[in-house]
């Protein structure tokens, strides 16, 4: 290994909008290390690579190579400069042959005009033998496995002789065994000089395969620790923060005892969900907490009917049902608020008052057999809603594609709250919300379960479950790997489940 | 669907607020000065009551064909199958009459409800196969072209109608031509099914966004098969009434109603609302494409200039539909 940093980042700092991502951060990565970036969800780590990869310009900062400042303009430039980034989505064409993926938009030796499959054949074959490829070159992408496609797209990077290769989460749908041989590949290409730039949430990894390790926190960074200086305690201690001591509590009155009225047991649904079970009582808030792609949303998609569950059951009251669409889960009471509230909540070019009404449009006729529906009583509604829940908007037939984020959320939940909704699933509820909207409707949420609503909220920010939530589960890797309730709710706790790795399905109900 | 984009630095801007307006009563404005430049050099022909009666009259038809395509475009899809689903009318309702010897009326409903159930099959395809609408309603317009053929052999069907069924076309109430008054009658219940029922504001939703519709608890898949029904009905009925118009059930009779009706719904598109499909905004659209053709005959235009206006008039209605989205996008 050598000494010399091959990648510097100095004092780099981005914005996004009011939201400092990066806050004037340094990064040193030396040549033939495998240095990894560890950090919960926002802590600024995609922010670093975009800025890299040239996706996006830093507001302010250095990047120097070999000593040498650069400026990353674009994608092409990053290129040239021997950056090369894989993304979880791996950007392959799944139709083209391996051969053809790793020589994408390369210039290729020609014949008479044509490529000269051949000669670009007899060029890419070392690099393929070098990380691993044992399988034919002209099989399409398509047909192999996500692990031979990491490979191809580690060749891929090797043919355009890159020096530092960026991993985004390799390893979240391989297996083990997929892992291990990943791994000896990456241990290979550091050996032979080439950096490595590796992003993951699974802490094991981490200690196995890096030299050196920085974790960032809320955009800055923590710590950089050789890698035998440090545990797993102390790497989930730099990612927590200094906020080890248990957040101080408001009162956290359990529900009552009463029976529950949602139960899940042992829901299933492909490596996304991996056997999920609790109850709800009337008037719990119940907090999910877990890293992003630890199956969260998933969950509340299968209890709403939004997926199919491929095993487990849903119980309400007491009944087992069985929901073939969302139609049937809103019958039955249930309001999900969704995770991407533009695309999935809000039909943004209707107004307010449609918007509120969308899930109520049956009772809004005149009588039952009258088709027709009551306008008044539609907008009699919707300023209802828009009243109870402050929303803030010239009047209920503003397009909601005009209102802040904090409000086009609130006009979701009030759709839910003209429905009477029973049970309310919110799914990231505060995220890209104004911090006073935010605590508005942390207020709807107590009012909802005071008034003996079942909630369950969704969240990647551990301070909003812990100021909201009764009782909180974590989950990671489609598992519940964790409850928690009244005292034991504290960040600490929560980061450490969200980085537990096969702890069983136990856990709730 | 993808009319979602950051735009607040432009929210509200000068030229913005212009152009939103120019789209908006463009058409309109357009439809007025046709009006006044064809009654000034035509002052004897054009501007008279008779002819006016007449416009309205030959766009009826169009108008009920259009109005049927705008709740099928509302639910963000497309029916290219509704000009040669016309054409199969027109020829399955004489045919029906003379052959099968059916009374007017028991004729009419029949074909009025096949054209349901070629919307039925439209949707079908497009919702549980999942086949773009375009092609899906591309390849049953052409099997139904097919049917056509077999029922017909490429004749038209006119000898032994009975005289009630050309009175539908040819008959008036208080001196208004029927057809207006059919067209009038088709447009209130399609205006009052898209504005004031729940089923229309399903429609609009699931237009508008899909998924946030079906997250809603919107079965979108039947809101779209009764989108297609509608279409279909309207359809096969501007296609009985134009058999009833010419006299005969014509193999190929209906099919150039694809491209006015289209031309029409999109023009209105643009008509009053920001892009958005209405059916008060589709019958301006006919009133434009009408006049326009009134006019064109007026002053003698030969032949070529009718489809050269008629491809022209599609290209430009969509372009400025296309146009009012952009802006109005918030």
């Amino acid at each position: 290994m050598g000494l010399d940093p091959f990648l510097s980042v100095r004092g780099v700092s981005k914005s996004f909008g009011g939201v400092r991502a990066l806050k004037g951060v340094d990064v040193e990565v030396l040549q033939g290390e495998v240095h990894g970036l560890v950090g919960a969800n926002g802590a600024g780590k995609s922010t670093l690579i975009k800025i890299l990869a040239g996706v996006q310009p830093p507001d302010a900062g250095t990047v120097l190579i070999d000593g040498d400042p650069v400026a990353i303009h674009d994608t092409q430039e990053a290129g040239r400069l021997g950056l090369s980034f894989i993304h979880q989505e791996l950007n392959l064409v799944p139709k083209f042959s391996a051969l053809q993926n790793m020589t994408l938009g390369l210039p290729k030796a020609t014949r008479l005009g044509f490529i000269d499959w051949s000669a670009t054949r007899r060029e890419v074959g070392p690099v393929a033998e070098r990380v691993g490829i044992d399988f034919s070159l002209d099989e399409p992408v398509g047909n192999l496995s996500v692990a031979d496609q990491w490979l191809i797209s580690i060749g891929r990077a090797m043919v355009r002789k890159a020096r530092l290769i960026a991993m985004d989460e390799p390893t979240a749908s391989l297996s083990a065994a997929e892992s291990e041989r990943l791994f000896r590949v990456v241990r290979e290409l550091s050996d032979d000089g080439i950096s490595i730039l590796y992003v993951s949430h699974h802490l094991e990894e981490i200690l196995d395969l890096c030299d050196t390790v920085t974790v960032f926190k809320d955009g800055e960074r923590v710590a950089t620790r050789e890698r035998r200086s440090i545990t797993k305690d102390s790497l989930v201690r730099d990612i927590v923060g200094g906020e080890l001591a248990g957040t101080p509590q408001t009162s956290r009155p359990t529900a009552a005892e009463a029976r529950p009225m949602l139960e899940v047991r042992d829901l299933r649904r492909g490596s996304a969900v991996r056997g999920v079970s609790f109850g709800l009582r009337p008037g719990e808030i119940l907090g999910f907490a877990g890293l992003v792609g630890s199956g969260r949303t998933e969950l509340a998609r299968l209890i709403f009917g939004a997926d199919r569950a491929e095993a487990g059951e849903v119980l309400l009251d007491g009944e087992p049902v069985r929901f073939r669409d969302p139609h049937d889960a809103v019958k039955h009471g249930i309001g999900l608020v969704p995770e991407e509230r533009r695309s999935e909540g809000l039909v943004l070019g209707k107004s307010v008052d449609f918007n509120t009404n969308l899930a109520s449009l049956p009772s809004l006729r005149f009588g039952k057999w009258l088709p027709l529906t009551d306008r008044r009583k539609s907008t009699g509604r919707a300023a209802g809603v828009a009243e109870q829940l402050s929303i803030k908007a010239p009047g209920v037939d503003t397009v909601v594609g005009q209102l802040s984020g904090g409000n086009q959320q609130k006009v979701v939940i009030g759709k839910w709250l003209i429905r009477d909704s029973r049970l309310l699933i919110l799914d990231e509820p505060s995220r890209g919300v104004d911090v006073g909207a935010r605590a508005e409707i942390h207020n709807i949420v107590r009012e909802l379960a005071e008034n003996g609503t079942g909630v369950i909220v969704i969240s990647s920010e551990e301070e909003e479950l812990i100021g909201l939530c009764n009782r909180i589960l974590v989950m990671a890797q489609g598992r519940v790997t964790g409850e928690l309730a009244g005292e034991e709710i504290t960040k600490e706790e929560i980061l450490r489940l969200s980085y537990a790795r096969e702890n069983g399905s136990e856990g709730g109900a | 669907m993808s009319v979602e984009t950051e735009g607040s630095t432009l929210k509200g801007s000068g030229g913005r607020r212009a152009v939103s307006l120019l789209a908006r009563y463009g058409t309109l404005a357009g439809l007025a000065v046709m009006i006044v430049g064809f009654s000034i050099a035509s002052p004897d022909a054009f501007p008279t009551f008779s002819n006016l009666v007449n416009i309205v009259n030959q766009v009826a038809l169009t108008a009920i064909i259009a109005s049927g395509l705008t709740v099928v475009l509302i639910v963000d899809e497309l029916d290219l199958s509704v000009g040669f689903g016309a054409s199969l009318a027109g020829v399955l309702v004489t045919g029906l009459m003379v052959r099968q010897d059916l009374p007017v009326l028991v004729a009419i409903v029949a074909v009025v409800l096949v054209g349901g159930l070629v919307g039925v099959v439209n949707s079908l395809i497009v919702t549980k196969a999942r086949v773009n609408s375009v092609v899906a309603t591309l390849g049953v317009g052409t099997i139904l072209i097919g049917f056509n053929y077999a029922y017909s052999a490429g004749q038209p069907i006119a000898a032994g109608l009975p005289d009630s069924f050309f009175l539908i076309s040819l008959g008036t109430v208080l001196g208004i031509p029927n057809n207006i008054l059919i067209m009038a009658a088709v447009l209130t219940v399609l205006w009052v099914l898209v504005n004031r029922t729940d089923a229309g504001q399903r429609m609009q939703a699931v237009g508008g966004n899909a998924e946030a519709s079906r997250l809603s608890g919107i079965r979108v898949d039947r809101v779209k098969i009764s989108a297609f029904v509608v279409s279909g009905m309207c359809a096969f009925l501007t296609g009985i009434l134009l058999a009833s118009l010419i006299g005969s059930g014509s193999t190929d009779a209906g099919d150039s109603y694809l491209l006015d009706a289209f031309a029409a719904v999109f023009l209105g598109s643009a008509t009053l609302r920001d892009g958005e499909f209405h059916i008060l905004g589709t019958l301006v659209g006919v009133l434009i494409i009408g006049v326009a053709f009134n006019g064109l005959s007026i002053f003698g235009a030969p032949t070529f200039y009718q489809y050269i206006f008629q491809g022209g008039i599609l290209v430009f209605a969509v372009a400025l539909s296309t146009i009012a989205r952009r802006y109005a996008q918030a």
